[in-house]
């Protein structure tokens, strides 16, 4: 992980834990409002009992003055006007109040005062008639103990009153009849007001306001602003009709808090009661809202020190980690230096190997491809063996290193199944020959003939865990099975289930853990004089790895193994494979013997490398192309010829001294006075480590072919940048026979019929034959029966008869089967 | 390039600072004061006299119901001074009510005051009650106020504020004339003309008020101007006029004789009025919120009903039209801007925190406050910028020679009742011009 993530998840953890501390102190803070916003409606219901104990208090003295008139009334003496008022100015004690007495039954509204009009001192009539107050007092409640008026102006002295309410009957003393008179105990709204003075002290700016049923205020709060507080509402809330609806009837609704807008556009908590005995008057509190929320200042101040601290935190940490990143940075320094010197050691093992392997395993194609000599080439066959044993384990390494930097692939090609098949079991028959070992084959006859994969990965698999079983099994046999069946969720491939079960040595249980591990090999001691590297099945379970599948080990320990897999392949043709052995003896008719694949006497070529010897064997193993070879030993000389010479093609070695491949392609690629401008240059190396080969293209060769030499590779190579003009087909060289025979006339007519198809020697006695063959090489020996001491010569490719009673095509006949019967 | 960049953005900030703080005098049309530096700067912002932590409680007594426009200018108010409280309540029957109240127990610190209050006994104590605010002492800055609407009594006392003023005229539907490429007439030969095209062009009635004997109805909306100047002009008929002689009535005939040719010019469909405008207030603006009428006859304080209106209004929600004040155009020369007061205020002289009192008066009084509750009430500013108002843009350059100030005559109720029925007659043919000249001081006006 970088620094810069390192740094963004710490930011991510310290921000997380802010934002939980910020959630738990803002939800505590909305639980401490909510409890706030309830005192807050507690307060507002408290306040409501005041208003309405006062209100009922006011409105029982109004009723007690009714009362006593209206006992009179009863009692047989009814008071006039002046006798009533008189009484109420007798009865009410605080100067303030006044009572009002008017007439309604005859529509004046007109009446007298227990105290006279401000402007004239003696004068205590008193009118109602352009003061609207009477009906709206029908809205309270007919039940209720209440009767009063809105706020309105007392129209003697413009203060503005409340009107408690109650009917009463005087005596006309001119009349002498009873007429209705409304009696009003008229009360300053501002005592009211006083009433309410002691909430400052829990919240400091609230505001009580009382308001009827259409919200006109009797009570106006200083921040409540127009004459109705529903139109205040209305004003700086802006709401459709249906929510002005809605926020209506919730305050018709009952107790209750809701959030508005004041004038300013603040925020603002109102709570509203209805007033107890009155249907049409509410008690609204209004506070704003900031008021209501809590101080949260403690809780930044936490949040505060929890963000230094973490961020003190942070920091240390991060200088701890560059400490330990330094410490790191050093390690890995010496792990990537280890690493490299790895490499490097890999890189000049393989090649100073490879060196010298190249001329081993050149020198003996050289021996195999010229010698008829058996006893040398069952040496030679000896060399080859033990050559591509080494060459084995050098690649194992190779594969190893390849894998571990991950730059091994699968390079799919179409192949047949029996040729792999062929390959594998050529592979180990030889080593179970030597140890007695009997190995059986069991081949599905239905497995299609070509399949489509990474042949060369799959033949080294099954060849690891066939080698592997010939190794540790000491006598009984190991049998190579294959089966193969359609593969049910895509028709176009087949599944192949190959396992090799031996009567080896087996595996422990707890040892199956190891065996796929590199460099492990299973009980080490005992298994010391069987060769091997510990990296075959490791090798092996990788490559299976990488096309989808892995071994499967079943092991009794002393009693034998059987390793399996199963591998989706693609099908190229549905063909069966028919019966195995049939098929592998077809196959073996099919392949012909090493023949040079091409011809190019015209073409020249220029092979450079510091080595004689390797030379050498470059040189002969082209011999049959005919190709013109120029040799150069080091890359001076190279170049000197590259500016002289037209090549075709020209291989470079990489490693030399003085100058090596690199150095001198460069040199190349830059000279100008030259006729191989476009002649394509091949590495030529013994450097197979993985990566070399984007290496050596990046450095300008056009190709690259590792050492040792692969014929058919290189002459593939060669086939693929020659100019096609250069390059002619085989002719196929005629079989050498030699007719013996004491007979000129015989000779002569054997000869007739069969040097048309065969390369035809004659001698005439068996000394004359003995001579020739010490010095020529011949496929068959076509000796007369009559012949005398004719016996003497032996070989299997003698081929005795009375030739001259012979019909010619019986000749052709029995020599062309001797002949295919030879192989 | 970031200095400059500074001292740029700096000089702009200060420039806009120096601009915005212009007092009363530095305003257009306030030529004739012009010179008078010192107290220009005195009113170019509020500077607060007290501590900002005085405490106080006022109240202003008034007959709105709903004085939205001054509760703003309290808030505001507040900014200077917030430990105090201002109320404003509105006093059942004003009218009765007002005078006990200035003589009761809790007498208003402040009480609204209407110019026809002035010279009925009824009310002379709301006179005797107001201090005067003309005493430099008080320091109020009474010198945004127009000159045509300031009321000076004897010995160039003040008594009054006037908050806000109106006129008569009429609203203009200011998209009918852009959509028929005309403009707002000015002379009543372009009146003429310009109902011909809108009668073409679909509009049955290019003119439209309320049939009342009010002051926003047809008649007196009108030609009351036209009358008021003629008065003004020769002021000798003045005590006639106010004592009713039918001698005086002479004077109302070449107003009547243009609202009988403005009657007859099929400008005005009377009937169609009458029909469908029910009342002098809320009718007639309602009507005009249909969007197709033209021009509507209508006062000021009409006018200040439609801000309210427009959102009550389906059609005008659902097709809103640009609006705008104009006097109606019945001189040949032009129209006749009644420039009155609507409302004023007085102080208590008996207040029992004059200090404080006087300090929201001085407050009050400049072109920022006066014109901002105004365009909040829509009434006329009685400052000299018409500027904070759009709808009443029109009067700002309005000529001084055809503008009747509100103290240039001093035309009584009877008479100007007398007028109003004159012009009702007339407009409906009850009576003719010569006819409604005759018949001066006895047309009934009930």
């Amino acid at each position: 992980m970088k620094k810069r993530e390192i740094i963004i998840v710490n930011i991510l953890i310290v921000g997380l834990i802010l934002f939980i501390i910020a959630k738990y102190a803002n939800d505590r803070a909305v639980e401490s409002n909510l409890a706030s916003i309830a005192s807050f409606e507690k307060m507002t219901t408290t306040t409501e009992q005041i208003v309405a104990n006062y209100l009922e208090d006011e409105q029982h003295l109004c009723d007690i003055w009714a009362n006593y008139i209206n006992g009179s009334a009863k009692a047989g003496t009814p008071m006039t006007m002046d006798e009533a008022i008189s009484y109420i100015r007798k009865a009410k004690i605080s100067p303030e109040i006044s009572g009002h007495l008017i007439f309604t039954d005859d529509g004046s509204m007109a009446g007298i005062s227990t105290t006279a009009g401000s402007t004239e001192p003696s004068d205590y009539s008193v009118n109602y008639s352009h003061i609207p107050i009477f009906e709206q007092s029908k809205n309270t409640d007919e039940d209720s103990v209440l009767h009063l008026t809105r706020a309105y102006t007392n129209p003697l002295n413009g203060v503005q009153s409340i009107g408690f309410l109650n009917d009463i009957r005087i005596l006309d003393p001119r009349t002498k009849k009873l007429r209705d008179v409304l009696m009003i105990r008229v009360v300053p709204v501002s005592r009211l007001e006083q009433k309410l003075v002691f909430l400052k002290g829990e919240w400091e700016h609230v505001e009580i306001s009382l308001v009827d049923w259409d919200g006109n205020y009797m009570i106006h709060g200083k921040s409540l602003k127009n004459s109705n507080f529903y139109e205040y509402i209305k004003s700086y809330n802006p709401m459709s009709a249906r929510e002005y609806s809605k926020t209506i009837d919730s305050i018709h609704g009952g107790i209750g808090t809701m959030h508005i807008k004041n004038s300013k556009n603040e925020d603002c908590v109102i709570a509203y009661v209805p007033l107890s005995g009155l249907v049409s008057w509410f008690l609204i509190a209004y506070i704003p809202e900031a008021d209501l929320t809590v101080n949260r200042s403690i809780d930044w101040l936490i949040l505060g020190i929890v963000t230094i601290g973490l961020m003190i935190l942070l920091h240390f940490n991060l200088l701890l980690l560059q400490k330990y990143n330094r410490k790191l940075i050093v390690a890995a320094e010496a792990a990537n230096q280890a690493n490299e010197a790895k490499s490097n050691f890999l890189s000049t093992m393989s090649h100073d190997i490879r060196t010298p392997m190249n001329a081993i395993i050149g020198m003996n194609e050289m021996i195999l491809r010229d010698s008829r000599e058996e006893e040398i080439l069952m040496y030679s066959e000896n060399i080859r063996t033990a050559g591509n044993t080494l060459l084995g384990i050098i690649n194992d390494i190779l594969d190893f290193s390849k894998i571990e930097a991950g730059k091994m692939e699968v390079i799919e090609v179409d192949y047949n199944v029996v040729s792999l098949l062929n390959d594998v079991v050529n592979m180990v028959q030889r080593k179970a020959d030597e140890k007695n070992l009997e190995v059986q084959l069991d081949v599905d006859e239905q497995i299609p003939g070509f399949l489509h994969g990474d042949e060369i990965r799959i033949k080294q698999v099954i060849i690891n865990i066939l080698s592997n079983a010939v190794k540790y099994t000491r006598e009984g046999s190991v049998v190579f099975s294959v089966h193969g069946e359609r593969c049910e969720e895509d028709a176009d491939y087949v599944n192949l289930h190959v396992s090799v079960k031996d009567t080896g040595i087996g595996i422990r249980k707890e040892d199956l853990d190891r065996l796929f591990v590199a460099f492990e090999r299973i009980e080490e001691k005992k298994n010391r004089n069987v060769e091997g590297t510990g990296l075959g099945m490791a090798i092996a379970q990788s490559f299976l790895n990488m096309m989808g599948s892995k071994i499967q080990v079943e092991s009794e320990y002393g009693k034998g193994s059987e390793f399996s897999f199963d591998l989706r392949q693609k099908v190229i043709s549905w063909e069966p494979l028919g019966e195995f052995q049939a098929a592998y003896k077809r196959f073996l008719q099919d392949r012909e013997q090493y023949h040079v694949s091409f011809v190019a006497p015209e073409a020249r070529i220029l092979v450079v490398d510091d080595n004689e010897m390797n030379l050498k064997v470059f040189v002969n193993l082209l011999r049959q192309t005919r190709i013109q070879i120029d040799m150069a030993e080091s890359g001076d000389a190279a170049i000197v010829l590259f500016k002289r010479n037209f090549y075709d093609i020209i291989l470079l070695d990489h490693m030399m001294p003085d100058k090596d491949g690199i150095e001198t392609i460069k040199e190349m690629k830059a000279c100008t006075d030259t006729p191989n401008q476009r002649s394509p240059i091949i590495c030529l190396t013994a450097n197979a480590v993985s990566g070399m080969r984007e290496m050596y293209l990046k450095a300008g060769f056009d190709d690259y072919l590792t050492k040792p030499i692969d014929t058919l590779k290189l002459e593939q190579m060669l086939l693929t940048y020659l100019p096609q003009e250069l390059i002619a087909k085989v002719e196929k060289e005629k079989h050498r026979i030699l007719i013996v025979h004491e007979k000129v006339e015989s000779l002569r007519r054997l000869m007739g019929v069969l040097s048309a198809a065969y390369d035809v020697s004659v001698a005439k006695s068996l000394q004359q034959a003995e001579a020739f063959l010490k010095t020529h090489e011949v496929k068959a020996i076509l000796m007369d029966e009559n012949m005398p001491g004719g016996e003497e010569m032996k070989g299997d490719n003698v081929l005795r008869d009375h030739f001259d009673d012979l019909k010619p095509d019986e000749i052709m006949a029995k020599v062309k089967d001797f002949l295919q019967r030879k192989g | 390039m970031r200095m400059s960049a500074k001292k740029v953005v700096s000089i702009a900030l200060v420039s806009m600072l120096l601009w915005n703080v212009t007092g009363c005098k530095s305003r257009p049309g306030g030529g004739d004061e012009a010179g008078k530096g010192s107290k220009a700067k005195q009113a170019k912002e509020f500077s607060p006299k007290y501590a900002s932590d005085t405490e106080y409680k006022l109240s202003v007594t008034g007959s709105y119901s709903n004085f939205e426009s001054l509760e703003s200018a309290i808030d505001r108010f507040y900014e200077y001074y917030p430990n105090g409280e201002i109320s404003y309540t509105c006093l059942d029957d004003y009218r009765n009510t007002i005078v006990p109240a200035l003589a009761g127990q809790e007498p208003p610190d402040i009480y609204v005051v209407q110019p026809w209050m002035y010279g009925d006994e009824q009310f002379t104590e709301l006179f005797d009650h107001a201090i005067d605010l003309s005493n430099p002492e008080l320091g109020i800055q009474l010198d945004c106020i127009r000159s045509g609407v300031q009321w000076n009594m004897e010995q160039g006392k003040v008594l009054t504020l006037p908050v806000f003023a109106t006129s008569y005229g009429m609203l203009v539907n200011r998209d009918i004339f852009e959509k028929n490429n005309l403009d707002v007439p000015e002379t009543f030969e372009e009146l003429k003309e310009v109902c011909k095209k809108l009668k073409e062009a679909g509009y049955p009635s290019p003119v439209m008020g309320a049939n009342t004997t009010t002051t926003p109805g047809i008649g007196y909306a009108f030609s009351y101007p036209m009358f008021a100047k003629t008065v003004k002009e020769d002021r000798s008929v003045e005590d006639d006029l106010n004592q009713l002689l039918p001698s005086a009535g002479e004077v109302m005939r070449p107003s009547l004789t243009r609202l009988q040719e403005f009657a007859d010019s099929g400008c005005i469909d009377v009937a169609m009025c009458a029909k469908e405008i029910e009342d002098d207030y809320n009718a007639v603006i309602m009507r005009f919120f249909e969007g197709d009428v033209p021009m509507m006859l209508c006062s000021g304080d009409v006018v200040s009903g439609t801000k309210k209106r427009e959102g009550q209004s389906q059609a005008f929600s659902a097709h809103p039209f640009h609006y705008d004040f104009y006097v109606a155009p019945s001189g040949d020369e032009g129209g006749y801007y009644m420039d009155s007061v609507s409302m004023l205020f007085s102080v208590n002289k008996e207040s029992r925190n004059l200090d404080m009192t006087t300090e929201f008066i001085r407050f009050l009084t400049s072109e920022k406050e006066l014109g901002q509750m105004a365009a909040e009430k829509r009434l006329i500013t009685p400052t000299r910028d018409y500027s904070l108002d759009e709808v009443y843009a029109s009067l700002a350059s309005f000529p001084e020679e055809r503008t009747v100030a509100f103290r240039d005559t001093e035309i009584l109720d009877g008479a100007v009742k007398q007028f109003r029925s004159a012009a009702y007659a007339v407009v409906n043919h009850d009576m003719t011009v010569d006819e409604a000249v005759k018949r001066y001081g006895t047309i009934p006006t009930d």
